[in-house]
């Protein structure tokens, strides 16, 4: 009776230590580091060669709305890249609002 | 946000207030740090190997950096483990789908845990828990999944439920008859019924 009522218990106990947690290798999370880090620039560099190209004229173009498909799109690259650099600042403490704060300043001066 | 408000009216996306990046930011590492060793182990008991395990990972967190405003928004405060397990649960999905297969026979690598016990007991009990992860895929899939997110990663009946998309009782039984089927495939002469 004893053996039958402990049995489900033993067993659970069996399953929890046959089905351990599985530490993660080291080189996962530097992987990843990578990988987000490698989107975070490409897309830091769309922003940026966005925002050096455009001229007085542009500028000017662009307090029409229906010219702002292009800013708000790499904005939003912006802040996914600025997102992802929290991924990498896990080890590396890097400024991650840098280019977030360039996008949203450069969203103030074109709002009208 | 209040419960009520969850089950009456969530505001919608465009109604609630907006979050700050920064602070987006903030939860998405906090989730990072606490759920990477969750979303690795469930992936490794998913597929059977580390490699795919690995990529199934990388592709979890991606996908949930990519949702993750959504999903905190509509969480209402609830722990977002059960999503984060869900996106791995469906990526894994896929991955034995394109690739048609079960997870492979063998775990790779995965050394029983050593116990304060005498020499031949360790034996004994590790030739067990290998035992235990070979019955373990011959379980229908929901069965298996449940017993790996409740005993792998210790997450609640409630919470296998919403990674599942099951309703809380429907979970407690999946899971109760998953470990009874477990148990009759590894002592087939001991057990009742």
């Amino acid at each position: 009776m004893t053996e039958a009522a402990d049995r489900p218990l033993d067993f659970e106990r069996l399953l929890a230590d046959a089905l351990r947690p599985i530490e993660p290798p080291e080189d996962l999370a530097t992987r990843m580091e990578t990988m987000l880090t490698s989107i975070a620039e490409q897309a830091a560099a769309e922003l940026s060669s966005w925002a050096d190209e455009l001229s007085d004229g542009e500028l000017q173009a662009l307090r029409d709305p229906r010219n702002w498909v292009r800013p708000v799109a790499a904005v939003a690259v912006g802040g996914a890249a600025a997102g992802a650099l929290v991924l990498v600042g896990l080890r590396q403490r890097r400024k991650s609002s840098g280019l977030r704060d360039t996008a949203e300043q450069l969203l103030r001066d074109l709002r009208p | 946000m209040t419960a009520d408000e969850e089950e009456g009216g969530a505001p919608t996306p465009a109604e609630a207030p907006a979050e700050s990046k920064a602070e987006l930011d903030r939860a998405f590492e906090e989730l990072y740090r606490t759920h990477l060793r969750d979303v690795y182990s469930y992936s490794y008991y998913r597929v059977g190997n580390h490699h795919d395990a690995e990529d199934l990972t990388e592709q979890a967190f991606l996908q949930a950096y990519r949702h993750f405003e959504r999903a905190r928004r509509e969480s209402n405060g609830r722990p977002l483990r059960p999503w984060l397990i869900r996106i791995a649960h469906n990526l894994a999905s896929n991955y034995h789908r394109d690739r048609s297969r079960r997870p492979e026979a063998a775990l790779d690598a995965v050394e029983p845990p050593s116990h304060p016990h005498g020499t031949e007991r360790v034996v004994e009990g590790r030739e067990e828990l290998r035992d235990v992860i070979e019955r373990l895929q011959e379980l229908p899939d929901d069965r298996r999944e449940a017993l790996i997110m409740r005993f792998a990663l210790g997450m609640s009946n409630r919470e296998i439920a919403r990674a599942l998309g099951r309703t809380d009782g429907a979970t407690k039984v999946l899971i109760h008859r998953a470990i009874k089927q477990l148990e009759e495939l590894m002592h087939p002469e001991t057990v009742d019924d």
